[in-house]
């Protein structure tokens, strides 16, 4: 009997030390990403297009002074603009392309604005990568493994090509649910983060993949 | 027997309930729509959980604005931010386990389990009006200011989990190493204990005595052996005159039941809830900050204060099966004596060992804390 209370204690504090460990979203983006590509049929880089949701934009915009009520210029909202893209230079981005299973990097972003088209505030940037790849396959992933932001490709026009070699066919994966070892790994992510070279975070992640055969 | 049997497998199966809501949260809404071949093999209640939260978080915006136009909305909204309240508190945050940790250390009664959590959501619930009143309303700052506010008042908030956590580590340490000298010394160390509380260092003083003496803890048939002791109810009462007997009990046990009920222990007992609770719960921030730009600050206090309230719901859930947990434990030490009160005591000291943990986890890495600052600097 004794035994069993242990136990029950063990579980009861296991489950409370397994709940402090997980995240929940409170901000999420639906996402439009444009593959850049230049003359010589290489990758240069992606430009995104992010909707944060109308609650999360209402937050955002608190303070942020503008001459009409309801309305935002871009000038207006510049220096958000400005905050947003260095506070996601931590997070990578949220943005991680392979060419050919190839990790790329990618430098600071640019051409960078906000719009607002009420309710949502729409973040455009451009991520160039750091040297123009040229791959057969091409793949982009978006996604935040800590899961404070969730991202889904926008219904409409999820993935599109700038001035791709006309062989080439762009395509989007969205993420399964995780399996029970997957989920079990997940809630642990932040008392044992992963490591750098862990590839785990991609089965959450919104996967682009361009096919240039 | 049979009523602590009733007991001990209602506790147990709230714990699997329970679990079953915290182990699976993580996933689900983050991931969008899910995959078409997906692997349902999670439980499914906890998934349900986690989506229902994220939903009706969702939904929060469209019943605030609803309510601009039409009153009989805002009932709606009041009853959408109680639902979301209940579920949101499984999710991080919300002092659940420092306050079921606490209440197991402290060996509280289950109404006073109740009590704390609903003063530490509704203290939970104040901060973030308070923030956001001050911040935004009068003094019209930007998000990156309110972000960096709720920042500093979690690390405060965490410095002060983290200071509870040391003290009851203390008290409980050393309560634990009397019992162990009382089951083999018949001599009272008093000596040893006489110092005034510092808890830091005394409180890692106080580990090394076992150390030195392996083997201290030896008992015969599960009798106190200490003189004129008999394992009683609530551990060691000593019936004989010895007033330093007395007062080592007094203090490492923690307070007795009467002194629960006095002013002194209502006043401890806030200190914990505080700290707990002055960590205000971004998802509110947000949703005030949204209802004041449709100008309906005081629908957004209502409909945060009624959160509070639905967060109080799911902390007192869990508190009390701590508290069940620990009586039932309880009963059975009392069962065997010598053992079994050196296991209670050793179970104390786990749990504020625990408090000083997660205060010490949140405070290095923010963990799972929601991170507003992700773009607004």
């Amino acid at each position: 009997m004794i035994k069993r209370t242990c136990c029950c204690c063990a579980i009861l504090l296991l489950l409370l030390s397994v709940n402090r460990a997980e995240a929940h979203p409170h901000v999420w983006v639906t996402f439009h990403s444009e593959v850049l590509y230049a003359a010589d049929g290489s990758v240069t880089g992606v430009r995104h297009a992010w909707t944060f949701d109308d609650m999360f934009s209402a937050y955002a915009l608190q303070g942020i002074s503008h001459a009409k009520k309801g309305q935002y210029t871009r000038e207006e909202l510049a220096p958000l603009a400005q905050t947003n893209v260095d506070s996601l230079k931590e997070y990578d981005y949220f943005t991680y392309a392979r060419a050919d299973g190839k990790k790329l990097k990618f430098t600071e972003p640019v051409d960078y604005w906000l719009e607002y088209k009420n309710p949502s505030l729409i973040l455009h940037f451009t991520l160039p990568l750091k040297a123009p790849a040229a791959a057969k396959a091409m793949q982009i992933e978006v996604y935040d493994p800590s899961i404070f932001v969730d991202f889904a490709f926008a219904k409409d026009k999820p993935v599109s090509l700038s001035g791709a070699p006309p062989q080439c066919l762009a395509t989007y994966d969205l993420p399964h649910q995780p399996t029970a070892a997957e989920q079990a790994r997940l809630s642990q992510l932040d008392a044992t983060p992963l490591d750098p070279s862990s590839t785990y975070g991609e089965i959450f992640a919104n996967k682009i993949l361009v096919k240039c055969p | 027997m049979t009523r602590s049997r009733a007991v001990f497998l209602t506790a147990l199966a709230a714990i699997v309930i329970a679990s079953a809501g915290g182990v699976a949260s993580a996933w689900s809404a983050p991931f969008g729509e899910p995959h078409p071949a997906t692997n349902l093999s999670a439980s499914g209640l906890s998934g349900w959980i986690f989506a229902e939260q994220a939903a009706f978080y969702r939904s929060l915006s469209g019943f605030i604005r609803a309510a601009k136009d039409d009153g009989a909305a805002m009932w709606e909204l009041f009853g959408v931010s109680l639902v979301y309240g209940v579920f949101h508190a499984i999710g991080p945050g919300h002092g659940k386990a420092v306050i079921s940790s606490y209440l197991v250390a402290n060996e509280e009664t289950w109404r006073r389990g109740i009590v704390l959590s609903f003063v530490s959501a509704g203290i939970q619930s104040i901060v973030a009006i308070v923030i956001v009143a001050i911040a935004a309303v009068l003094l019209g700052t930007t998000a990156k200011v309110i972000g960096l506010t709720v920042h500093l008042v979690e690390i405060i908030s965490y410095a002060l989990v983290i200071l509870i956590g040391l003290r009851l580590l203390y008290v409980k340490g050393r309560g634990f190493l009397i019992a162990c000298r009382a089951l083999t010394w018949r001599r009272t160390p008093d000596l040893a204990f006489a110092a005034a509380p510092a808890a830091v260092t005394l409180s890692t003083q106080a580990f090394r005595v076992p150390a030195r003496r392996p083997g201290a803890m030896t008992m015969r048939g599960g009798q106190c052996q200490i003189e004129g002791c008999t394992a009683q109810v609530h551990g060691f009462h000593c019936h004989d005159d010895h007033d330093h007997h007395e007062s080592a009990w007094g203090h490492a046990h923690g307070p007795e039941p009467a002194m629960l009920a006095g002013a002194g222990g209502w006043r401890r007992g806030l200190a914990a809830v505080v700290a707990v609770g002055l960590r205000p719960c971004s998802g509110a921030i947000i949703v005030l900050i949204f209802a004041l730009a449709q100008d309906l600050f005081w629908t957004g206090v209502g409909a945060t204060l009624i959160m509070g309230l639905g967060t109080a719901i799911t902390v007192a859930a869990i508190a009390t099966v701590a508290v069940s947990a620990r009586q039932v434990a309880g009963r059975i030490a009392r069962a065997r004596a010598g053992l079994g009160i050196l296991a209670m005591r050793a179970i104390e000291i786990g749990a504020a060992a625990l408090i000083v943990a997660f205060g010490a986890m949140l405070l290095a890495g923010y963990m799972a804390s929601e991170q507003l600052w992700m773009f607004t600097g």
